[in-house]
């Protein structure tokens, strides 16, 4: 499977698994009433859901040319911020605000790229950081009338009512970028962009323009990034700079990309759904008998219920990226290969 | 004026006391140390815990303090650079996580709230009709102090020449009988404890909380994206235009303070990629 699945035509397949896989995601609701399902799951998936769309987004924009970026929420914040000032400032439609966003954060894509024209490596990395941390200086104390300042916007729009409906309207989303992405991926232009990220200068020796293809990359890029960071705004139902331009968001997301599998379009979806899980299981509860033997349990549950899920969540992943840089689906794949060798 | 000129001169000599450690790794090691920033929060935190928690005096806190970067400098160079071979980009990668994995482990143990740490050295002293506290005086006077001796420790001292041999060109250095590896260690050694030094004068004169990596690593970042790589002369002119910079922008509109600064990163590197005194040795 994984070297039949690299070749560019797309089979009846292919489409089956995609309709197994967000079909299955799409039942979830309807099991939410059985005991191991809690409410507060569902809301859980809708994360994960958008988390996937921005780990998508990233994976056009860095897995795959290898212009890491670390400012992702850069591009996230523009669009969420743009249509939460039309919505909540001037009352426009949320959708008119949310098209309109998803050009305005394609404009400052744009931005993103005119320092890809002459540095990459570090320094590229580096002054995406910058981007971000310019942008969430500004937003503070540019027109704080339009921007709420450091309270940010409240009052968004939001689209839908209850748990469920949010969970569809973040499934199809995700869903839908995901295919259109996969497909776009399959085509001589997908494998062009792969191609950049393993040797830039061997592209531009084939006769490809590079600066288009990059252009390109970081457009779709940010269009992806303006659609989540748009609809996470509408809904959330408020916008801040604390929770948006934060590095710790560009970290999860970063990560969630790498470890799911970067250059791929099921390994950020993988990560995002596993990093988000993790954190949650993290939660745990133990029985009264147990922490009655073990007092060192009872210490280890209210550790974990604080930052000591993020401590293990960080070292797990720090673990696996440097166990396996290229994520947990080249895990997957190799053990495949393994289970099918040893059948051989 | 001379409010500005003074203000400025310390700001600056505690920057370059911050970026200096950075600048030393990515001229020997070829590499960005995201989780530098966690050196600066290591030492503030033992500093901390050894001078006000257990009460010893405050020279072994800041002993305790360099101590502590010495030995995460060297463990991220075992664990995470050696193993990823000196490759940038993952080692970036992993050095970030690695510092948010930090953060939360020193929230597990000193809890969330932030500390205030005691002045390192107590009064206030008149300089030029200016009143300073004597703790930022003596933070900047320290990291001259630093800056001054480490500069002679890279050109005088065995260690130090084969330091800079190694950040020129590591197979030259290794022909002419120097071990790449030893110096790395050393340099991840020697920048950790400038990093430890400088987190606990860091932390003296803002606060001491599980989050106050980002500020430094920032800091450092802009003097070196600024000043080119690793060259000591060119980190200490920026880190004076960078202090400077913000000390003249706080007394007109405090609040763009930041932006300033950042406008200067991309500015610089979109115009000129290498810095302004980009050379690529030490």
């Amino acid at each position: 499977m994984a070297n039949t699945t690299n070749g560019s035509v797309i089979k009846w397949q292919h489409l089956l698994l995609w309709a197994i896989f967000l079909g299955g995601l799409a039942l979830l609701p309807e099991l939410a009433d059985i005991k191991w399902i809690k409410r507060g799951t569902l809301r859980t998936f809708i994360f994960a859901n958008y988390l996937a769309i921005f780990a998508m987004s990233w994976d056009v924009l860095s897995g795959r040319t290898g212009y890491i970026s670390f400012g992702h929420p850069f591009l996230i914040g523009i669009g969420a911020y743009t249509t939460g000032i039309l919505n909540v400032r001037f009352g426009v439609d949320p959708m008119f605000s949310i098209p309109i966003a998803v050009l305005v954060t394609m404009a400052a894509g744009t931005l993103f790229f005119l320092p890809a024209l002459r540095i990459s490596g570090s320094y590229f990395a580096l002054i995406t950081l910058a981007f971000m941390e310019l942008i969430y200086q500004l937003v503070q104390v540019i027109r704080p009338d339009l921007t709420g300042g450091t309270r940010g916007i409240s009052g968004v729009d939001t689209l839908m009512r209850g748990a469920a409906n949010n969970y569809y309207l973040s499934l199809g989303l995700m869903g839908t970028i995901a295919i259109l992405l996969w497909a776009m991926m399959r085509t001589r232009l997908g494998t062009a962009l792969s191609a950049i990220g393993m040797n830039e200068e061997a592209v531009e020796g084939s006769g490809l323009n590079t600066t288009k293809l990059k252009l390109f990359a970081f457009m779709v890029g940010a269009a992806v990034a303006g659609v989540g960071g748009a609809f996470f705004a509408h809904y959330l139902g408020y916008v801040s700079p604390r929770g948006l331009f934060e590095i710790t968001l560009a970290f999860t997301i970063i990560v969630s990309a790498l470890l799911g599998g970067a250059g791929t379009i099921i390994g950020p979806i993988i990560g995002a759904i596993f990093l988000t899980f993790l954190l949650e299981i993290l939660r745990v509860k133990f029985s009264t008998e147990l922490t009655d033997a073990w007092p060192v349990l009872d210490w280890l549950e209210t550790a974990l219920k604080g930052q000591g899920r993020f401590f293990i969540y960080g070292l797990v992943a720090l673990v696996i990226y440097m166990y396996q840089p290229k994520g947990i689906i080249e895990i997957v794949n190799r053990l495949l290969a393994r289970i099918r060798g040893a059948k051989a | 004026m001379i409010q500005i000129l003074i203000q400025g001169l310390l700001l600056s000599g505690l920057y370059a006391l911050i970026a200096i450690g950075f600048t030393l790794i990515f001229s020997v090691g070829r590499v960005l140390n995201l989780a530098y920033g966690v050196n600066l929060m290591l030492g503030g935190y033992a500093y901390f815990w050894v001078s006000q928690t257990l009460g010893m005096p405050k020279l072994v806190g800041v002993a305790a303090g360099a101590g502590i970067g010495i030995l995460f400098g060297i463990a991220i160079h075992r664990l995470i650079v050696k193993p990823l071979k000196s490759d940038p980009v993952p080692v970036e990668i992993a050095t970030l996580i690695l510092a948010v994995v930090m953060q939360a482990g020193v929230v597990l143990i000193f809890g969330d709230a932030s500390k205030i740490l005691l002045p390192i050295v107590e009064g206030n002293w008149r300089v030029a009709g200016v009143s300073v506290t004597a703790n930022r005086l003596a933070a900047a006077l320290i990291s001259w102090v630093i800056l001054i001796g480490l500069y002679f420790f890279i050109r005088k001292t065995h260690v130090g020449r084969a330091i800079s041999a190694v950040s020129m060109d590591v197979k030259g250095a290794a022909l002419s009988g120097i071990n790449p590896d030893r110096i790395n260690t050393i340099t991840w050694g020697l920048s950790g404890a400038l990093g430890g030094l400088a987190g606990v004068f860091f932390a003296s004169v803002t606060q001491l909380y599980a989050g106050m990596w980002v500020a430094p690593l920032i800091i450092a970042v802009a003097v070196v994206i600024v000043g080119g790589i690793g060259s000591i002369w060119g980190t200490l002119i920026v880190a004076h235009i960078i202090g400077f910079m913000e000390v003249i922008t706080a007394s007109f509109m405090p609040e763009i303070r930041g932006v300033v600064t950042m406008l200067l990163i991309i500015g610089v590197l979109v115009m000129m990629p290498k810095g302004l005194f980009g050379r690529g040795e030490l």
